[in-house]
């Protein structure tokens, strides 16, 4: 009987144990920089959590698509996407309410980062700055009407409407244009009208910066995530300053509704907004740090969108606002821009 | 060859299945998308798809550059095949192996050398400049023209593969008594070399056409969104907007556009006997 009874506590250890060890987390992400993350932020959770991470990655509209197939029995748990994705994502009762007595790193954020499209369904957990990269020896800019002057007619690339630069290119422009608000029409029509001047509409930061490398295209704008793939080029790129100032964007963490696993995707949250890991991330220059604890180099610093009087400046373009016209913007892009 | 056609179906049975549940099911799940609304079977994405301006121009755009494409490496590959088919048995060997070359190349490598060529730094823009034939470099990247010439090398040596093979059936004294009977050049090939290779014809054309219709990579990388085809459309409608059903509709009009070139070349070539 005592054989018996102690059999059975191993097998209740040994279950226990194997129950523990089968803990699994699994996040959806953006696929770049997937083995610098694995170095500065997936590896340590795993080394303190006791839980196994599946990382899954793809484009936006692919992981939200999943998320969506996959509401009834969500196959993510916690994703990071931008917040106009989110607050989508949201609009279609697919999000969990994030517990911010989880999160004690919450308060170190940036106060824009906090609760990014309400009802604390999600929290910024990296800032971007959007500007215009050009050839120093070649051209000189000032203001993001630069872009369609006659200077840079033919040499000049925009980001597609699709993309998240998109947008944020179109807001800039129409500043530019001495108009507020979100009716981008005109500017839409004056980048119709220049379209032959446009080398290209280009989808993927990647993309432009091979073609700005192969001195196809001498000015462009882009997201200061990019910037390192311009500053160690051997041609003189350096990052404007126009005078209408800096586009910006974040990108947010996300939790699924009903996923069962709140636990350990809040714990798993909160460790990476940790000023611990936040300044892992940022020394390696994987992403721009959203907790305002964060103290870095003057040179990690020049690569990222960071402190705040340079997030407090950033003109950002609501989510709400992007998901109400994207597909007016659209409409007209495909009807006078590509044609 | 078999003892029964029993037998001869039973072997094919296999291959048959794995199309039917690996190819044909699974498209006809996703092509059936096209035709299906809330309240049933529907044409209103085919009317939606052709009541835009934008996707009227690409399918146009698609339609010129595949016949364009399919047209000049018919004409390159008839003077191509020609050529071979009159070389010594040593040489023709080593010219096909050339020929076959690109297509062990993969197709992203072969589109990126273009990059390279038509760039505004690249050899063309190198040389017009020299020659003092432009003072600046030229645009030639991200147009039809950069479009056209990578589908063409891509998909040349599909036709001259076909027309070889088609060429070299003809009976060797064939052309030749041609030209004695007083037939010019001109004659020779309208008269006696396309009759006899117009099968080679039909498979090269619908294996250029139908490859310039659907290949991915070149328009994208060469043409990018300035220069949408309907292939770089249909990617930009599942992977940015999520909108399957217009991806079916372009999927149907593809697969359309390919049958018709078939048969059509078909016809023609029946046509002339």
């Amino acid at each position: 009987m005592k054989n018996l009874i102690s059999l059975s506590a191993m097998c209740c250890a040994l279950a226990t144990s194997a129950f523990a060890q089968e803990k699994t987390l699994t996040i959806s992400t953006y696929s770049f920089a997937q083995d610098a993350y694995k170095a500065a932020l997936y590896d340590p959770f795993e080394a303190i959590c006791d839980c196994n991470l599946v990382i899954e990655t793809g484009n936006s509209v692919e992981r939200m698509s999943k998320i969506e197939a996959n509401a009834a029995d969500p196959v993510i748990d916690m994703a990071v996407i931008s917040s106009q994705d989110a607050l989508a994502l949201s609009r279609k009762d697919l999000l969990s309410p994030l517990d911010l007595a989880q999160l004690s790193n919450h308060s170190k954020l940036y106060p824009a980062a906090q609760d990014p499209i309400g009802g604390n369904m999600a929290v910024g957990y990296t800032f971007y700055a959007s500007s215009i990269v050009y050839r120093t020896d070649l051209v000189e800019i000032n203001s993001w009407a630069d872009l369609l002057d006659d200077k840079l007619a033919g040499n000049v690339s925009l980001p597609n409407i699709t993309g998240t630069q998109g947008p944020l290119t179109l807001m800039m422009l129409n500043k530019a244009a001495g108009n507020e608000g979100t009716d981008f029409t005109s500017v839409i029509s004056d980048i119709g009208t220049h379209a032959d001047d446009i080398v290209t509409f280009y989808s993927r930061s990647s993309e432009l910066a091979q073609l700005m490398n192969q001195e196809e295209v001498i000015a462009a704008p882009v997201g200061r995530f990019a910037w390192s793939r311009f500053k160690s080029s051997p041609l003189p790129f350096a990052w404007a300053e126009p005078k209408e100032g800096q586009a910006g964007g974040m990108n947010v963490m996300i939790m699924t509704k009903g996923n069962g696993n709140e636990e350990l995707a809040h714990m798993f949250m909160n460790y990476w907004l940790s000023t611990e890991v936040q300044t892992r991330v940022a020394e390696a220059l994987i992403d721009s740090p959203a907790n305002s604890e964060v103290v870095v180099s003057d040179e990690v610093a020049d690569n990222l969108t960071y402190g705040a009087d340079l997030i407090n400046s950033l003109s950002i373009l609501s989510p709400a606002d992007i998901i109400v016209n994207r597909e007016a913007w659209v409409e007209q892009w495909n009807t006078e821009v590509i044609r | 060859m078999f003892s029964s056609t029993r037998e001869g179906l039973a072997l094919a049975l296999p291959a048959a299945i794995f199309a039917l549940l690996l190819f044909i099911l699974p498209v006809g799940i996703l092509l059936s998308e096209a035709f299906q609304s809330d309240d049933g079977w529907t044409l209103k994405g085919y009317i939606d798809f052709f009541s835009k301006p934008l996707n009227q121009k690409v399918f146009l755009r698609t339609l010129k550059l595949g016949v364009l494409v399919a047209g000049t490496a018919a004409i390159i590959g008839y003077a191509a095949a020609f050529s071979i088919t009159n070389l010594s048995p040593k040489a023709r060997g080593r010219v096909f192996g050339l020929v076959i070359l690109p297509l062990m190349i993969s197709p992203v490598a072969r589109t990126y050398a273009w990059i390279v060529i038509l760039g505004r730094t690249g050899i063309v823009n190198d040389t017009i400049v020299g020659l003092g034939l432009s003072d600046t470099p030229i645009r030639l990247l991200f147009t039809e023209t950069a479009v056209f010439l990578g589908l063409l090398q891509l998909f040349m040596p599909l036709m001259i593969i076909s027309l070889l093979s088609a060429m070299e059936n003809i009976p060797r004294d064939v052309i030749p008594a041609a030209r004695v009977l007083g037939a010019n050049w001109f004659q020779v090939f309208f008269k006696v070399i396309l009759p006899l290779t117009k099968e080679g014809l039909v498979v090269g054309g619908t294996l250029v056409f139908t490859g310039a219709l659907t290949a991915y990579i070149t328009p994208a990388i060469l043409g990018g969104s300035k220069v949408l085809m309907l292939e770089t459309l249909l990617y930009q409608r599942v992977n940015v907007a999520n909108d399957f059903v217009s991806a079916s509709v372009i999927a149907m009009i593809l697969i359309v556009m390919s049958f018709t070139a078939n048969l059509l070349l078909k016809r023609i070539a029946t046509a002339r006997k």
